[in-house]
Parts: C-alpha cells; sequence; structure tokens
C-alpha cells in the first residue's frame, strides 16, 4: 500500500538523481561556454576549458629579448638579460624548461645550458634570464626556450570588452540590438492578437467547418517554413513591401500563427463551459465574452505563448535573412551581427562564447519576468 | 543574481556608442609604392555616379569585409558613388534566394565558380562588360585559364564571359616552422621523394611529421580534396586532371584511385599525423596547424592554402615563426611545377551604370594592391607592384602563381555540387576512416552517375 495518495513514493531517490543527472548534463556546456567567454583565443585553441579553472600545467614557448636592441658588452662577451614570462604576458613558476624543441625539459629552473661554442643561459623559477656569448652568437633572434611552467588561472574581459566597446564593433551592435527589438516586439505581439481572436472563435462559436479549420491549423503545424521562403519573398516583392521590417513582422506572424492558434484553443476551450454560458444568458455578445470574460482568463496562455515566440524571433537568423537584410546592410540583428564578427572562415571561437552570454540577456530577462506563467500556461489545457 | 550581471551587460550594450573609425582611404594618394598614376588617369574620365548606389554581397567577413571597403571607397572617391558592402556567411543559399526572387545585389562575389555557373545557366547573371576577357586573357598569369574559368553557359547555352577573379589563394603550400626543423636538422624539401624521405626521416626520429585536420563543420572533408587534387596534379597530366574535373576520366579510374592512395600514404599512417589518422576527420581544420606552434612541436609540416595564416597563433611572424615550401612535385614524372588554387570571382547579378564602372575599377592595379597591402590577397594581375603586398609571404606567393608553368583552379569547386561539395568531402571522410580508395571512388562516381 505503498502508492497511496498522500504518502511518498519509495522511488523520490530515482527521481532526485535523474533530475540532477539532466541538470548537470543540460549545464556542464553552458558553463563550459561562459568559461570559455573568458579565455582567448589561443587559449581555447590549445587546452579546453577545464584547464582554465584550477592550477595547470603548460608547455609554451618564450623567447629572449631581441639581442640587436637589448645587449650589453660585458667584458668581450655580450649578454641580454630580462624576464621571459612578463615579456610574454604569462603568469605562474618554470619548473623545467629546454632550449631546443626536441629537449624541452632538459634543465631544471636556476640551471645553465651550454649552448654552441661559449654561448650559455640561465633561467630561473620566476622566468628571469641570462643570456651570455661572443658577439655573433648573442645576434640575430632572441633565443627561443621551451618552459613547462605551473600557472595560476587566468581570465580576460578582452572578449566582452572587444564586443561592447571597440569602436568598430559597437555601433554595429548597438544598432543591431535595437534592430532586433524593432523586428521581436511587433513579431510577437501581432501574432497573439490574430490568434486569440481565432482561438476564441475555434473554441467556442458555431459555424459549419469548424472541426476541419482545426485539423488544418494542426496539419500546418508540420509544414517548415523552408517551404515558404522564395514564394512568400516573391510576393513581398511584387506587392512593394521589399525587404523590410514590414516584411518581417508579417513572416514571423505567419510562420508563428499555427502555434499559437492551437496553443490558445486549446487552452480556451478548457475554461468552464457555464460561465460563457451564463455570459450569453445576460446578453452578452461575443466580442464582449471575449474581451471582458476570455482574454483575463488566458492571460496565462498568452504569457506563455509570448515567451515562445519572442524567443524564436529572438534567436532567428534565417527569416531575418531573407525577408529583411537587404544588400544596402542597413538593417541587421543581433544573430546576423554575431556571425559576421566570427569571420570568414568561423575560426574565432572565444567570439562565439562571448556573443552567446551577449545576445542571451534580453532572452533572460523576458524568461524570468514572465516565467511563472510558463508552467501554468504549459499545462493549461493539457489537464482538465 | 546572474540575471543581474546579464541586465548589466544588456545596458552596456545599449549605451555603448563609439565613431565607426575612419574606412576611408588608409593610404593617400600619391604616397607609397600603389600604383596611383592609371587610378588618377581613370578617375579624371570616371563617369559621374553621384547619387547613385552600387550595391556588392560577398562571403568576405572580418577582416576582410572592412578590407574590401577601403578598396571600394577609392571607386566611390573617383565616381561619387555610393558603394555598399555587406558580407554574410551563407553567401552561397542567400544569393540564390535574392535572384530567384529578384532582390539581388547589383555584384556578386562569388567563393567558387561551381554557383556562379549553375546561376548563369538559370539567367541569373548578366556578362560582364565587353572587352573584360581581352583584359584578363592578356594582363593575368596565365591568362586564358583565367577567361575560361570565368565563362559559362547562359540560359540559351551560348558561352559568355561573366566572372572576373579577384582575391585568389595558392593551395600548394607547406608549412613548417624554421627553428623546428633548425633544431633537428632538417631540410626544406625540392622534390617529392625527398618530402617523403623527411616524412619517414621525423617518424624514424620518433616525431610526428604531420598536422592534418578535415573537420569544417557542414563541409567537413574538404582539406583532403585540395590533397587529392595536388597528388593528381603531381602524378598525371594537368589534360587528366581537367578531364577528371568533367568526369571524361571517370571517379574510379586507377589514375585518381592512386592520387588517393598517395594522398593515404600521408593520412592513413598513425605515425605520419599528430593524434593518428583516426584523428584526421576529426580535427578541425582551423585547430590543425597549432600543433606546429605548440611545446614540444605536435607536428613539422603542414599543407594548406594561403589563407591559414589567419588561425595561427598571435603575433606569429612570417619568415621567422613560420615559414611556407612549394609542395613538391615528383622529380621523376616529368610534369613541371603544377599550381593548385582557388579563388573568388566577382559576377554581375543586377546592371547598371556603376557596376560597369566597378568592373572597371576592378581591372586597375590599385584595386588588387590596396587590398593585397591589409590582409591575405593574392592576385595574377601582372601590373600588381609586388612591394605593395603585406608581408614576404604573400610576395613569395604571388611570385609562385604568377610563375606557375600549369594553373589549375580547385577540382572540387568545378565539378557539380552534388559531386565537389557533397560525395567527395564525404567520400574523403570515409577513406582517412579506413575505407578501401577503390571503394571510395566507386562510390563517388556512381553519385556523379546519379547526377546525370
Amino acid at each position: 500500500m505503498d502508492n497511496i495518495a498522500g504518502s511518498k513514493s519509495s522511488l523520490t531517490w530515482a527521481v532526485h538523481i535523474s533530475v540532477l543527472a539532466l541538470v548537470l548534463l543540460w549545464l556542464f556546456p553552458t558553463v563550459g561556454l561562459f568559461v570559455s567567454s573568458f579565455r582567448t583565443g589561443d587559449q581555447i585553441a590549445t587546452s579546453g576549458w577545464w584547464a582554465a579553472l584550477g592550477e595547470a600545467e603548460q608547455n609554451i614557448v618564450l623567447r629572449a629579448a631581441d639581442p640587436d636592441d637589448n645587449r650589453v658588452a660585458d667584458g668581450d662577451q655580450f649578454v641580454v638579460t630580462g624576464n621571459l614570462l612578463e615579456a610574454e604576458g604569462a603568469s605562474g613558476t618554470i619548473t623545467v624548461w629546454g632550449t631546443s624543441s626536441r629537449a624541452i625539459d632538459a634543465y631544471t629552473a636556476g640551471e645553465t645550458a651550454e649552448l654552441k661554442g661559449t654561448e650559455t643561459i640561465t633561467v630561473d623559477a620566476a622566468g628571469n634570464y641570462e643570456w651570455r656569448g661572443s658577439e655573433d652568437e648573442i645576434s640575430g633572434r632572441g633565443q627561443r626556450v621551451f618552459a613547462t611552467i605551473t600557472a595560476p588561472p587566468e581570465f580576460t574581459f578582452e572578449n566582452y570588452d572587444n564586443m561592447l566597446f571597440d569602436p568598430s564593433n559597437s555601433e554595429g551592435m548597438a544598432k543591431a540590438f535595437f534592430n532586433t527589438l524593432t523586428v521581436t516586439i511587433p513579431a510577437t505581439i501581432i501574432p497573439i492578437v490574430i490568434a486569440a481572436f481565432a482561438a476564441y472563435a475555434l473554441a467556442w462559436m458555431d459555424f459549419p467547418g469548424r472541426a476541419l479549420l482545426i485539423a488544418m491549423v494542426v496539419g500546418l503545424l508540420v509544414v517548415p517554413l523552408q517551404l515558404a521562403l522564395i514564394p512568400l519573398l516573391k510576393l513581398h516583392l511584387g506587392i512593394g513591401i521589399g525587404k523590410g521590417y514590414l516584411g518581417v513582422w508579417l513572416a514571423h506572424t505567419g510562420f508563428g500563427l499555427p502555434l499559437a492558434i492551437y496553443l490558445l484553443r486549446n487552452y480556451m476551450v478548457g475554461l468552464p463551459r457555464d460561465i460563457i454560458e451564463n455570459a450569453k444568458v445576460d446578453g452578452a455578445t461575443d466580442f464582449q465574452i471575449f474581451t471582458k470574460i476570455i482574454l483575463p482568463l488566458s492571460f496565462p496562455a498568452l504569457a506563455s505563448f509570448a515567451i515562445f515566440q519572442f524567443l524564436w524571433t529572438w534567436n532567428d537568423l534565417l527569416v531575418a535573412k531573407v525577408f529583411l537584410i537587404d544588400s544596402t546592410g542597413q538593417t541587421t540583428v543581433m544573430t546576423n551581427q554575431i556571425t559576421e564578427l566570427l569571420g570568414t572562415r568561423g575560426g574565432n571561437w572565444e567570439i562565439l562564447a562571448t556573443a552567446a552570454f551577449v545576445s542571451i540577456a534580453v532572452p533572460l530577462i523576458v524568461f524570468f519576468a514572465m516565467q511563472r506563467y510558463l508552467v501554468r500556461g504549459l499545462l493549461a489545457g493539457s489537464v482538465k | 543574481m546572474k540575471s543581474q550581471l546579464f541586465a548589466g551587460a544588456a545596458v552596456l550594450a545599449l549605451s555603448a556608442s563609439g565613431a565607426l573609425a575612419g574606412g576611408h582611404l588608409p593610404f593617400n594618394p600619391g604616397e607609397g609604392a600603389f600604383s596611383w598614376d592609371s587610378y588618377t588617369a581613370w578617375a579624371e574620365s570616371a563617369p559621374d555616379l553621384s547619387g547613385q548606389q552600387v550595391t556588392v554581397s560577398g562571403p568576405w567577413l572580418t577582416p576582410e569585409d572592412d578590407v574590401f571597403r577601403s578598396v571600394l571607397a577609392y571607386f566611390a572617391d573617383a565616381t561619387g558613388a555610393e558603394v555598399i558592402y555587406t558580407g554574410s556567411d551563407s553567401f552561397e543559399q542567400q544569393i540564390v534566394i535574392d535572384a530567384e526572387a529578384g532582390s539581388a545585389p547589383n555584384v556578386a562575389v562569388f567563393p567558387q565558380p561551381g554557383l556562379a555557373a549553375d546561376m548563369a545557366a538559370r539567367g541569373l547573371l548578366y556578362p560582364l562588360p565587353d572587352g573584360m576577357d581581352e583584359f584578363v586573357a592578356a594582363n593575368y598569369g596565365a591568362g586564358q585559364s583565367w577567361v575560361d574559368l570565368g565563362t559559362y553557359a547562359d540560359k540559351d547555352g551560348n558561352d559568355q564571359h561573366y566572372g572576373f577573379f579577384y582575391n585568389v589563394n595558392v593551395k600548394s603550400l607547406v608549412w613548417y616552422v624554421p627553428e623546428n626543423f633548425e633544431d633537428a636538422g632538417y631540410e626544406v624539401p625540392e622534390t617529392m621523394e625527398e618530402l617523403k624521405a623527411l616524412t619517414e626521416q621525423i617518424v624514424a626520429d620518433g616525431e610526428v611529421p604531420w598536422c592534418i585536420g578535415l573537420g569544417s563543420g557542414a563541409a567537413t572533408g574538404w582539406p583532403a580534396t585540395d590533397w587529392v587534387e595536388d597528388m593528381m596534379l603531381r602524378t598525371v597530366s594537368a589534360e587528366d586532371y581537367d578531364a577528371w574535373t568533367t568526369n571524361d576520366l571517370p571517379f574510379n579510374d586507377p589514375k585518381v584511385i592512386a592520387a588517393i592512395e598517395e594522398f593515404g600514404w600521408f593520412a592513413r599512417d598513425d605515425a605520419k599525423v599528430a593524434g593518428g589518422a583516426g584523428a584526421v576527420a576529426s580535427t578541425d581544420f582551423r585547430d590543425s596547424p597549432n600543433g606546429m606552434f605548440a611545446s614540444p612541436p605536435g607536428c613539422y609540416m603542414h599543407r594548406q592554402a594561403s589563407f591559414v595564416p589567419a588561425f595561427f597563433p598571435e603575433d606569429t611572424e612570417f619568415g621567422e615563426d613560420v615559414d611556407f615550401f612549394y609542395f613538391p612535385s615528383f622529380a621523376e614524372k616529368d610534369l613541371g611545377n603544377p599550381v593548385l588554387g582557388g579563388g573568388t570571382l566577382m559576377a554581375i547579378t543586377d546592371p547598371s551604370d556603376g557596376t560597369n564602372a566597378l568592373m572597371e575599377f576592378l581591372q586597375l592595379p590599385l584595386a588588387h594592391e590596396v587590398f593585397g597591402a591589409q590582409s591575405g590577397f593574392l592576385t595574377p594581375l601582372k601590373s600588381v607592384n609586388p612591394e605593395t603586398y603585406l608581408n614576404d609571404a604573400l610576395r613569395g606567393q604571388a611570385e609562385i602563381l604568377v610563375n606557375a608553368t600549369t594553373f589549375r583552379f580547385d577540382g572540387s569547386d568545378l565539378m557539380p555540387g552534388g559531386v565537389g561539395a557533397g560525395t567527395f568531402w564525404t567520400g574523403m571522410v570515409d577513406y582517412t576512416g579506413g575505407k578501401s580508395a577503390t571503394d571510395v571512388a566507386n562510390e563517388i562516381q556512381s553519385s556523379w552517375d546519379a547526377l546525370k
């Protein structure tokens, strides 16, 4: 008799463990991306983000200062001194080092390496070096030193700085930000308004062919929007809308409507019949019932669809590229701006990670502001 | 707390505003080694296009987009036209949608001839101004081959000159770190036999000779097609190569299979590639050169096109930290020194007075010099002053390009999209995964047959 209502299921632990596993699975890539957004491109290319969290042992290539500018005569020899780590902007402690790519751990910190002829170099744990030899030997390029260092975690705000404040990017980003808002806000409101009216009619007004209409709306859910791109753009150009905000609003409205109508109709159909019939008996028109009773009661469903539609239009790149962005380059959206920052061959991972967190900011605010409606709205219609 | 942080970031994004850095005429007319004379002469007789807009779309994004805009600034300065360049990472899809729907830009920059030929056949491109083909034939190194590469059949099947090549890259290059070669006592090989001997020597020394990475998102496999094309040019005649790109020489011909196996000699041996043969297909091509700069070196050589320095670590100095040599040809086969290359081409998608003037402007050496002075750009135009190139590496590559005895375009870009950007890529991934060259070649050939 374990499973009587009110008593605790014996499988609670299984639920907890699977929830924990799902949460970890979900968070893992996000945390990785977040850590990566504070690392430089070179760091990302050479080591995983987890290596950045703790003190790590790294092999790095350092180089002594240019001898032609820095050497000092000492008797019949020349000397170059300095700090290898400071010159590279690195920090840490050198444990072992070498001067050839074939033997990178030939010497321990503090030892002196004998190179060709009379040339010697001494490197200590802090990276201070003394490179000594005859005039010919101390010339050309600085001596390479391969060092194994233990380095503390190192993070940088450079990526965010580059993305938000660099003069060549920030104007484009600010413009893209406002353009995206110009696209998303009407593209969220217009379908909701239309869908609310349609959903009421499909749920509570009797007319012939209603069931068929509902079936068609459900059918439209499975039509891929890619099918409509070229014909719709041709239509927009043909009737003179062209590429622009009006076109992208219409496209988003059209692509969002089937889901909106379906979601809202299912919610409205679950509202108590008695209230609506009472209102009818009292002489209310359909429009009055809709505005005074249905709309206030449907608020959770409207809010949850608004979140969906807002997130989808905010993250959208495809529809914006086809219906909004023309060859004059005056209109752009955040997603497009970000892919452009990635570079011609898409190698700038640090920008991608940073851009993800910059672009996520607004959807997060919207989500946290409205999330209490989301769960209610999603459940609405499914549980009666 | 986190959401507050993000809100802060959004506010910062909103408040951030700064003047866009000039972007106007990076080099003052008359200064430096640029070819100003021909530019000023052209500018004086250039049509007045004030108030007109010329739009250009292409695949270049940061940092090439700003460089190209600075080239266009000289055109705007001379004609008064407003020229707008927009880059897109999905240019190949977007240009088709825009041209089909009727909202195409004036000029499109195609990353490969295959797509341009396809669009020309559908009547979406307009021929270049008269005389441009003669100009290219006379002034480009290996000129006629560039004209042929830009000539496609129009809707009615008549051949017309549609594509003007601008920004070319050389693919037959092997990159290496001279100091690592010095440490180990290796010499730069002059022939393919020496390159193979060096590869074996490095393996015998217990090191890894090559870094090869084929990963490239949806385009995974393309670096291997460049290898096979280079091997084709070094094992068969240029005529056979041309026949191969049109399938007159079937893909499963023993000559092609032999070229694939030449690539396999390098890539399918665990000892010869960083990470072992299994890592070849999964390593991203953008990350693969990093092995050369690691400590200790993960590999000694990397074969990739002239654009790859964009993925080297920051502050890498050419000629000092890294250098390249020509991917050599077999001494025993008398095939000359073939060069494999690729490049972008300009085509007119919506003609106007401005497009004709822009095409005239692009024939000036200055239009090439300004790009080459700021970015990894090569041009076969002979009148360009090599001094204006950004660095010695580019000068060396330009020399290879202008002096090529045989120049051949990237074969996979000439094949139909379903093969050259489809089964050839996936077939190469299968091949590095252990499938036999014969099976792979048979499959690619049958996919080509299916397209006919």
